[in-house]
């Protein structure tokens, strides 16, 4: 069992760095105060517009910048919404998923007729990726968050907006924007690294778990290293467990996550607090 | 510092401010007292620039810092993260220690005693976040410093440091205005007393030339009456049948907390809530719906239509038919509708011998109603006391609870007083609301 | 101030609705080169030209019908349930389990696993203040595993072949193609219909969702009724998943919600929230499924057009709605 959980440590390091950088992204717009249900949405066009991009350019820097502009105007469409007309935030990033999910499956297969998609993608040479995401980008958002009187106002934005003097509006709008970049960064890197093109639904479900890691990591960028750590090597486990058929239940195992999740939110672990004004117009 | 002439503000039908003028100078502690409702809070948010005067003009010279009644604190943050939020906009780096840093010298620079500023403002008492406020408005080196009720939530030692800095700040050559109803320190720390009553100035004069008993007279005008306190009674029970009782006092000393709880402890009484819009009705339904909330019996649109036609006629609701939306009647409609639905609701249980089954709990009944709303309002409690119901009246208005009680109570602070007979109550009514008996 | 519309108005922008999603997807097809005349020919006939392609319009809009229904009681109530599709999921589990005693103990038994999976996250709700919105979703991923689980684990088929369970041991009547779900889901918007608008208990939870405070003031129990409803809520989705096991599926497989929980909220959107539209809603929404079905196999265009449309709807609707309600 030891040995099976040591083994997949590597793995889930990797595996996991898009669920990472998504739950990074997430921290940061719910501690403004937005709850952005649509990442999930997010990272899947990403995932499409990064190898579009790398194909196009032969460039797997540009292909990555092709996956944060896709990400970039999916935030664009979700920030219309929740930040200027006020929509209820829960049912527009739902829409914004069921958007991503079929504008992506049905290019897909458009240009999988002319050949897109069946082409070979320039591989990644030196994945700088995964210290970013586990190293540097958590340095960055602690200091950004806590370091900064942007963070303070953004913090500030997510519990009391009264009490804030500065626009919230552009406070908010600029945390969409960074998420947005992670995200972008996430479905690149699942269509660019983790595999070799794009496919249909091929982030999965990892926007969701991701909204689960930042509740588990009570809002904290160490919790969301820690939370994402434990998902992963869930994850990964799974499939050293699928090859090696141990007989355990690998299937219960993946649930044991959310029913943590489940219970902190209940406040077993304690008291857990979620912003304030989350999720409110 | 602060000019205003002419200043007129109305919400809806009532004249918040009416053709107010007022000239507040540099390097004095002008008080503006009166009665909830009198209009202070809307005539100092339109001085500071927070709320659009209908009419008339404001000059101002130099900033202005605005302490509101409602902390506008993050709980989550430090006491240093806070006044972090309150200055500048510009991005910069800051660690916590810096920002404690700075903070320690703009709370030494305010010269408020306020120590140890990595504390979570959740976790500071009332009086601290209340210093707090302060802290962050004088902060700014405001030319004026408007304090809208500042020590209702002080203990008295909290509140003559407050008086302490009131004065360094006059003496140094700021105008400070301070909104209160607290006589008594009115008198102690003020230099000139502004009276206001129904949205205009109705007195004004030097702390000096006046007494406690003069101010409170201008603000309540009431005939006094003697007479002696009518013990018998006991304050905390509930009117008995056929009687009005009412409890009056300055909006926010408790009378909410205390309709809340009557609602959750006697579910079966009839209530009137305070919050009309909020609390009264539910704006998105009809006038049946909302009607029948309240009916034990089975929804039945047709039968709650008729019914609801019933009520229109016997309140005399304007209202197009049972099926206009609640939300589009007007304040004395929905109220009327409201007073049908509760009123029926008890008369359906008069039978009954339990005593909550007779109770009608109102509060601030007639709150922005017109003359003929207001009267029918009163007719309807009046004929419900006569019909055997036991009424509970809240209300900030005294004409009100004069008109229509047999018994008046005063709330203070969320405590009641001696309940009173009318004529007793006539000459204490004023102080006890004031806090000075 | 805010206006409620008329019924005409609110069925004039429904309608206004669906047509800019199907114009969106004609317009997409035609930036891919396919002729938007002959995409929307295919997608009309796919779904409403002939017998078969009504019968699979009729089919696949029984789940989204449930669904719709399940998403109009709870956001009716004020409570925001999101988690269709796990209730979807334990509702047809529920019903695999109970079917050896045939198909009314099934779908009674998918009704109470789905209700109860849904009050889990109204006690959390109630009970330790957890949002709703989150719970909801969390049980969704509990379900799905707890299903891969079951196929793969104690359910799988007998055969050993696939990760599916065995065929239920009771299926629904069918009428032609038609399953009995058809009556069964008409039968239920009208009860819940009739449950809104016809009684005392659906006016409590009508005014729990426009105004719980006035609710409050008005004697009404609102934690009651917010757990009523999500319960309620949850049933209709419980329900869905049953009769899709009875009358469609026969088995469990590991994807076999397929995302009818979330068009639940499409849907139900599309439909005002008004549970007799939501029939309407659910054949729009059906017909797009089964016309989008039609075009990838003749077109070769991605079935997910349909889910386009979906979003659409919704964004249309919601954006709509705010723009209109601002001051």
């Amino acid at each position: 069992m030891l040995d099976l959980v040591l083994d997949a440590i590597p793995l889930a390091i990797v595996a996991s760095v898009p669920l990472l950088l998504a739950v990074q992204g997430e921290l940061v717009v719910q501690r403004g105060g937005i709850i952005n249900l649509g990442i999930e949405g997010t990272m899947l066009v990403a995932a499409m517009t990064a190898v579009l991009a790398a194909q196009a350019t032969d460039s797997v820097l540009l292909g990555f910048a092709g996956g944060i502009a896709g990400a970039l105007l999916v935030a664009l469409l979700f920030g219309t919404f929740v930040i200027l007309l006020r929509t209820d935030q829960i049912v527009t990033g739902t829409a914004i998923n069921l958007l991503a999910l079929g504008l992506t499956s049905f290019i897909y297969r458009e240009l999988q007729q002319d050949g897109v998609f069946v082409d070979s993608i320039p591989r990644i040479e030196h994945d700088v990726v995964v210290p970013l995401a586990w190293i540097g980008i958590p340095i960055v958002l602690a200091i950004l968050l806590w370091n900064t009187t942007f963070g303070l106002r953004l913090r500030a934005c997510g519990e009391n907006p009264d009490a804030v003097a500065a626009s919230i509006r552009s406070h908010r709008a600029l945390a969409l924007g960074i998420e947005a970049l992670l995200a972008g960064l996430a479905g690149a890197y699942l269509s660019l690294g983790l595999s070799s093109g794009f496919a249909e639904n091929m982030t999965s479900g990892r926007g969701f778990i991701a909204l689960s890691i930042v509740i588990f990591g009570r809002w904290k960028v160490k919790g969301a290293l820690l939370g994402t750590a434990v998902f992963g090597l869930a994850a990964a486990l799974q499939y050293a467990m699928q090859a090696a058929s141990s007989g355990i239940p690998f299937h219960l195992l993946l649930a044991l996550p959310y029913v943590v999740t489940l219970a902190i939110l209940c406040g077993v672990a304690g008291r857990v607090r979620a912003p304030e004004a989350l999720g409110k117009n | 510092m602060l000019q205003l002439s002419h200043v007129t503000k109305s919400f809806g039908a009532t004249r918040a401010v009416d053709d107010v003028s007022l000239e507040i100078a540099s390097g004095g502690i002008v008080a503006l007292v009166g009665e909830n409702g009198a209009g202070k809070t809307t005539l100092m948010r339109i001085a500071a620039g927070e709320l659009a005067a209908e009419s008339g003009s404001v000059t101002r010279t130099g900033g202005i810092g605005f302490v509101h009644q409602h902390f506008q604190l993050v709980g989550e943050l430090t006491i240093a993260e806070n006044l972090a939020l309150a200055s500048s906009t510009r991005f910069r780096f800051a660690t916590a220690r810096t920002l404690e840093r700075e903070a320690e010298t703009t709370i030494a620079a305010t010269g408020i005693a306020m120590t140890n500023v990595s504390r979570r403002v959740a976790d500071l008492s009332v009086g601290e976040k209340s210093k707090l406020e302060l802290i962050k408005a004088i902060a700014k080196k405001p030319a004026t410093l408007i304090l809208d009720e500042p020590t209702s939530v002080l203990t008295p030692y909290e509140a003559e440091e407050l008086f302490r800095v009131m004065r360094r700040l006059a003496a140094a050559g700021t105008a400070v205005v301070f909104i209160s109803h607290k006589l008594p320190e009115v008198l102690a720390v003020a230099d000139r007393v502004v009276v206001m009553r129904g949205g205009k100035i109705v007195a004004e004069t030097r702390a000096s030339d006046s007494t406690a008993e003069d101010l409170a007279r201008a603000m309540v005008p009431l005939v006094s009456r003697s007479g002696s306190y009518d013990d018998k009674q006991n304050p905390e029970g509930l009117p008995r049948e056929g009687e009005i009782a009412a409890i009056v006092g300055v909006a926010g000393n408790g009378q909410t907390e205390l309709a809340a709880r009557l609602r959750d402890r006697f579910p079966d009484a009839a209530h009137i809530p305070e919050d009309r819009t909020r609390d009264g009705l539910v704006a998105e339904m009809t006038i049946a719906e909302n009607l029948a909330l309240r009916s034990s019996r089975s929804w039945n649109p047709r039968e709650a239509a008729r019914h609801a036609e019933e009520m229109i006629a016997l309140y005399s609701v304007r209202a197009s038919g049972p099926y206009q939306r609640a939300g589009d009647l007007s304040g004395g409609n929905q109220q009327k509708v409201i007073l049908a639905r509760e009123l029926s609701h008890l008369s359906h249980r008069s039978h009954s011998s339990h005593e909550s089954h007779h109770l009608i709990v109102a509060a601030e009944p007639t709150r922005g109603l017109d003359i003929e709303a207001t009267r029918f309002v009163h007719d309807q409690l009046r004929a419900a006391a006569d019909s055997g119901a036991a009424i509970l009246l809240i209300t900030s208005d005294l004409d009100e609870a004069f008109a229509l009680a047999d018994t008046i109570q005063v709330i203070y602070r969320g405590t009641l007083s001696e309940r009173m007979t009318p004529d007793i109550a006539s000459g204490k009514v004023a102080n006890l609301m004031a806090g000075i008996a | 101030m805010k206006r409620a519309l008329s019924g005409f108005n609110r069925s004039l922008t429904g309608f206004a609705a669906a047509a800019v999603a199907v114009l969106l997807l004609a317009l997409s097809g035609a930036a891919f080169g396919h002729s938007p005349l002959e995409l929307l020919t295919i997608l009309v006939n796919g779904s409403v030209g002939s017998r078969f392609a009504l019968e699979g319009t009729l089919l696949k809009s029984v789940p989204l019908l449930l669904t719709g229904l399940s998403v109009a009681i709870a956001f009716r109530a004020g409570v925001w349930n999101i988690g269709g599709e796990g209730q979807f999921i334990v509702g047809a589990l529920a019903a695999l389990l109970a079917s050896r005693w045939g198909v009314a103990a099934s779908l009674l038994a998918a009704m109470l696993a789905g209700a109860a999976w849904a009050s889990i996250a109204a006690a959390m709700r109630l009970l330790r203040n957890a949002p709703e919105v989150l719970t909801t979703i969390l049980l969704n991923f509990i379900a799905i595993h707890l299903l891969g689980w079951c196929v793969n684990g104690p359910l799988r088929e007998r055969a050993g072949q696939y990760p599916q369970s065995d065929a239920a041991a009771a299926a629904l009547p069918l009428f032609g193609s038609v399953h009995a779900g058809v009556f069964l889901a008409v039968a239920a918007s009208v009860a819940a219909w009739w449950l809104l608008y016809r009684t005392a208990e659906g006016l409590r939870l009508r005014a729990t969702g426009f105004n719980p405070s006035a609710a409050k003031w008005a004697g009404i129990n609102v934690k009651g009724q917010l757990a009523r409803a999500m319960a309620i809520s949850g049933a209709a989705a419980g329900l869905a998943g049953g009769i899709e096991l009875l009358g469609v599926t026969h088995r469990l497989f590991e994807r076999f919600a397929a995302g009818y929980g979330y068009s639940g909220i499409a849907v139900a959107l599309l439909a005002q929230l008004h549970p007799l539209a939501t029939i309407v809603s659910a054949l729009f929404f059906g017909a797009l499924v089964t016309g989008a079905g039609e075009l990838q196999r003749t077109a070769n265009i991605s079935a997910a057009v349909a889910i386009f449309g979906q979003a659409v709807v919704i964004l249309v609707l919601i954006g709509f709605e705010r723009a209109r309600s601002r001051p």
